[in-house]
């Protein structure tokens, strides 16, 4: 069972203290949302998670093994997955090299025919298949999200985390990622969602995490945080104090 | 040289306490939770100047990384370097001449003034158009062709001032003319890598420019005359000049250091463009809308700029900055078709150093790798093995910022845009 | 047979032309267009790993002709300096190898001195050909330039690890000049720009096939010369179309996504450093020996111009497509070498040539992105996508009607 512990993360660059003392532990496929104003420390806590960039202090342990100080594709291999907050697809690459890349880079044993089936599953949940010989850069930006969120199928994961994955998508794709959402979460994925879409947030996750200034403020259903004093306060108080908010902005590294 | 197992094992001695300390140094600033950005840094130019005898004390106290404690060490490493090449070799003439090594560091500042004028061209199209120009040297090349045919072929005794502004109207068109044909694509988003289009079209320029002088005006060297004679002056008076005495070609200070007159009116006038660019650049609204772009173009284009043009611009004037230390300094050295090679390089270097798009550590930048080239040149013994070394010279600068210092003397901590981290 | 046949199809006959026109071609210029023919292959090899290094991988390296002279000075040091003999000379310094003594001949450069001989002629002089020395082996000063190359590759690889773009650009170009620096700069060592001399790839001559050839016959070199470029080719398109290649690209397009899908960048990227540097400078050492001299001149700029300017005209992002630009542009610059006159101007082609090659380039650039070689090979190749996307889309659209 997925098992993420995520131990007194500290991180600073300079003199900003980005996380402060982040705790947090995440058991089987939970679907969880991480929110928080800009600036809050979310990507910073994403990349830590993948091993971009290594924090001051803290651990971090997936299925009891230690991550925080392995190299992204270390991360990646160990089965933590993440999605950027822009589109990142190999742009120049057909749609289904650009699914190869992570089937191939972990080395499961499957051979070609396999791993063309399975791309070939994953392109038609995705509903991409007739666009398999395509260069990526001639997609459509909603159709190169899910291309990312294909290459992350490929993966198997047990865990991964969709930076902002509903930002500027039409509606018919947002049901596809909704529908990508359950799906992957049903075949005993733990999900980490950030997003600025509270409704999508309350409406799919059963947990939340609320960052704010680099602390955790809040962990625990939709319904306890959105009554947590120092959420309102922090971050869905924006219509008593917008000031608050608008600083947020400079703590961004 | 005499001793040169001397030289050679303190140099030794240095890089290995130099590789332990930035590690180690790094290492532990991360362990205590403190800033690591200038750990790596100060940790081995530490230990490269007193080896353990600071590195252990700097691990053990872990100071705050101040300025201070980032230029004492690099200085005191430069020291060290010296003085066990002083023991080496103590007859070489840098080691017993004073007056020759006061001229050296002399001609040093004032070419490293020329270098720092040139880079700033460079530095100027990368802050603006995110390029590498690889043409910056071919500009610098026909900056000083133009002046010396116009001076010495075509209307001998021309005015000099003349040609070398014909040089900058020149440069500057081509400049124009090239941004606007073969970069535009770059900014339309029809180019898959425009950084790489970038360097791959200013080299094909640089390659056709290169060639097209060549194959018109030959491939033998030419010097132009000098543009100006010195007035004679023995100060303070006649009989005992011990101040200064010039003739025409040259200047003596104090009876020592000797500066040739072509290259301090080249040095004279790239500070009194200098002054005028930075007048431009501070003062006028085209200069401030060339800083705009440079620092946000979406948002310099929401406040009116048009930015494409402010490439251009930056563009054509960044070539005619190489062309015109080109034109002042085709009196002082012999000019080829490819004379532009190690000048482009060298300026890439200075660029890097001083920081991307830092007009004072472009200068500066500029002086360090005037004074290292000075003392290359001037110290190692072999003098035929020391002209061919000059490009290596800067290029060991260069590693050595990549390695130690990435961002540059006064960079940014990351340069933005298209090249990523770096 | 189908469209996407047509490429490989076209690539057979092309081999099968080369491989004949040896026996085939008799006119007079026979060693003229022998010679350019083998130069042409040497450029091939260099501009097709350039393209590996630059197309496939991303990485705009300038340092390429520096590992193809790396390979090419010390497969001509080793050949300078290293002889076998039966005695001892008592005056190099020697060592003894099984019953043969490994001669290490002295270094004494082109300067005033080298009115004295160095060691080994002094000895052989007192000796007066009772003794017989033994020249190291051809093939394994090319064996050991080539490794020395992917050294280097390796050394640069690593150094330039965290740099991209530009900085990788300037960083490569800058590695290239500090090497032909040093290498005019040790004039006691390499002789500097006079240039050292490297002794013929057959010294001995060679019998193929029943017939004796000459060492300055131009078959063998040719052949040699064209067995590496598909040697070469073989290895990296194997090496293309495997899953090195699929992460090279990846790497290229974006690095963090590359690594966060779990694709180890770092170690790619070097082993993409590793192995175009060992084919550069493979295609030098051979090529030394094969021209009998090696100088920093072949550093050069201009050297390192040419190559870039092949891969990007034939087409940077495949390899046949860079090999072939390279060949035909080989071809074409010796062909524009005839200078003419216009009335009283004397036109010297050998110039003007570069330039109308550098403004193709830019052109090329500007207006061709993929160079004028890929789109042909893509115009067979991938000229049904666009049907195919068009056919699945509509039969995707039937379904689903079919359905509801």
């Amino acid at each position: 069972m997925t098992k993420l512990v995520v131990h007194n993360l500290n991180k600073r660059f300079g003199g900003l203290h980005v996380l402060k003392d982040v705790n947090f532990e995440i058991e089987g496929p939970e679907l969880i949302g991480l929110i928080g104003p800009n600036g809050a420390g979310k990507t910073t806590l994403t990349n830590i998670l993948d091993g971009a960039i290594k924090p001051n202090s803290g651990t971090v342990y997936l299925n009891d093994r230690r991550i925080d100080q392995l190299e992204p594709y270390e991360v990646a291999r160990a089965g933590l997955g993440r999605t950027f907050q822009v589109t990142r697809s190999f742009r120049r690459m057909t749609v289904h090299e650009n699914l190869l890349v992570p089937a191939l880079a972990l080395d499961h044993g499957l051979d070609r025919t396999e791993i063309n089936d399975k791309a070939m599953e994953v392109l038609e949940f995705l509903t991409l298949d007739h666009l398999r010989n395509e260069y990526a850069q001639s997609l459509s930006g909603g159709q190169q999200k899910l291309l990312e969120l294909g290459r992350l199928l490929m993966l198997d994961a047990d865990i991964i985390i969709l930076d902002e994955p509903f930002a500027g998508v039409h509606p018919t794709l947002m049901k596809i990622i909704y529908d990508y959402i359950g799906r992957v979460n049903d075949a005993g994925t733990a999900i980490i969602l950030i997003s600025h879409q509270m409704d999508s947030i309350f409406s799919l996750c059963k947990r939340l995490l609320v960052l704010d200034y680099g602390n955790l403020i809040a962990d625990g259903t939709p319904d306890t945080v959105k009554n947590d004093p120092a959420v309102i306060e922090a971050y869905l108080g924006v219509d008593d104090d917008e000031t608050d908010v608008t600083t947020g902005d400079q703590a961004a590294p | 040289m005499e001793f040169s197992y001397i030289f050679w094992t303190v140099l030794s001695w240095m890089i290995f306490w130099s590789v332990v300390g930035s590690f180690v140094t790094r290492r532990i600033y991360l362990k205590r939770d403190l800033d690591t950005s200038n750990a790596a840094f100060v940790g081995s130019m530490m230990g490269a100047s007193i080896g353990p005898f600071g590195l252990v004390p700097l691990c053990l106290n872990t100071p705050d990384l101040t300025k201070r404690l980032m230029v004492a060490p690099a200085l005191a490493a430069v020291a060290v370097l010296m003085i066990a090449f002083a023991f080496a070799d103590p007859e070489n003439y840098c080691v017993t001449s004073s007056s020759f090594v006061a001229s050296q560091i002399v001609n040093g500042l004032i070419i490293g003034i020329i270098y720092g004028f040139m880079a700033l061209g460079l530095s100027l199209i990368f802050s603006i158009l995110g390029v590498v120009s690889f043409a910056h040297g071919e500009f610098y090349m026909i900056g000083g062709m133009i002046t010396y045919f116009m001076t010495s072929v075509w209307f001998p005794g021309l005015n000099p001032a003349i040609a070398i502004l014909a040089a900058c109207a020149f440069t500057f068109l081509l400049g124009a003319v090239f941004e606007r044909l073969f970069l535009t694509p770059m900014y339309e988003g029809k180019v898959d890598r425009p950084v790489e289009y970038g360097i791959l079209v200013t080299f094909g320029l640089a390659f056709t420019l290169q060639y097209f002088v060549q194959a018109t005006a030959g491939a033998n060297p030419f010097k132009a005359r000098r543009y100006l004679d010195f007035p004679v002056l023995r100060l303070p008076s006649s009989e005992d000049p011990w101040l200064l005495r010039t003739s025409r070609g040259s200047l003596e200070l104090f009876e020592m250091i000797t500066i040739s007159n072509p290259r301090l009116m080249a040095a004279g006038t790239c500070i009194l463009v200098l002054i005028a660019l930075l007048y431009f650049m501070r003062r006028t609204w085209t200069g401030k809308a060339l800083r705009a772009v440079s620092q946000d173009r979406e948002a310099a284009a929401i406040a009116g700029i048009n930015p494409d043009r402010m490439n251009m611009l930056a563009f054509a004037l960044g070539g005619m900055i190489a062309a015109l230390a080109g034109a002042m300094l085709v009196q002082a050295f012999s000019w080829l078709p490819q004379v532009g090679a190690i000048p482009a390089l060298r300026s890439f270097v200075i660029v890097v150093l001083g920081g991307l798009g830092s007009l004072p550590g472009a200068f500066l930048g500029g002086i360090i790798v005037g004074l290292v080239e000075a003392a290359g040149t001037g110290c190692i013994p072999d003098t035929q093995r020391a002209a061919s070394y000059i490009p290596a010279y800067s290029m060991i600068v260069l590693t050595l910022t990549l390695l130690l210092r990435p961002t540059g003397l006064f960079g940014r901590r990351f340069a933005g845009g298209a090249h990523g981290k770096f | 047979m189908k469209r996407q046949h047509i490429p490989a199809l076209a690539g057979l006959l092309i081999v099968a032309f080369f491989m004949a026109f040896p026996f085939l071609y008799g006119a007079n210029d026979y060693r003229y267009i022998m010679s350019l023919l083998i130069a042409g292959f040497y450029y091939a090899i260099l501009a097709s790993s350039w393209s590996m290094l630059a197309g496939y991988a991303g990485q705009f390296s300038f340092g390429h002709m520096g590992f193809m002279g790396v390979g090419a000075y010390t497969a001509a040091l080793f050949s300078h300096y290293f002889y076998l003999s039966p005695v001892p000379t008592e005056l190099c310094t020697e060592f003894l190898i099984g019953n043969q003594y490994l001669v290490i001949v002295d270094a004494i450069g082109v300067t005033s001195s080298t009115l004295n001989q160095d060691c080994l002629r002094q000895a052989l002089t007192i000796w007066d050909g009772s003794v017989q020395v033994t020249p190291m082996p051809v093939w394994l000063g090319i064996v050991l330039g080539t490794v020395m190359g992917g050294l280097f590759g390796l050394l640069i690889g690593l150094l330039v690890l965290p740099l991209r773009a530009a900085y990788l650009a300037l960083f490569t170009l800058g590695f290239s000049e500090i090497l032909r620096a040093t290498i005019s700069g040790e004039i006691a060592i390499t002789r500097g720009q006079a240039g050292i001399e490297m002794p013929y790839l057959f010294e001995q001559g060679i019998t193929l096939f029943g017939r004796y050839y000459d060492k300055t016959d131009k078959i063998p070199p040719y052949f040699v010369m064209f067995f590496l470029l598909l040697t070469c080719l073989a290895i990296l398109y194997y090496l293309a179309s495997s899953k090195f290649g699929l992460f090279v690209r990846a790497l290229r397009e974006d690095q963090d996504a590359a690594a966060a899908l779990g694709v180890n960048t770092t170690r790619y990227k070097i082993m993409v450093f590793v192995i175009t540097s060992m084919m550069a400078a493979l295609a030098g050492a051979v090529m030394g020996y094969y021209v009998n001299i090696i100088s920093p001149n072949n550093l050069m700029i201009l050297q390192m111009s040419l190559v870039v300017a092949m891969a990007v005209i034939g087409g940077i992002e495949n390899i046949f497509a860079a090999a072939i630009g390279a060949i035909i542009i080989q071809f074409v610059l010796e062909i524009l070498r005839n200078s003419f006159e216009i009335g009283p101007f004397t036109v010297d082609m050998t110039i003007w040539r570069l330039v109308i090659f550098g403004v193709l380039l830019m052109l090329t650039l500007r207006f061709a992105r993929n160079g004028l070689i890929i789109p042909i090979i893509d115009y067979f190749s991938r000229g049904h996508v666009a049907a195919e996307t068009v056919a699945k889309r509509t039969a995707g659209i039937d379904k689903a009607e079919g359905r509801s």
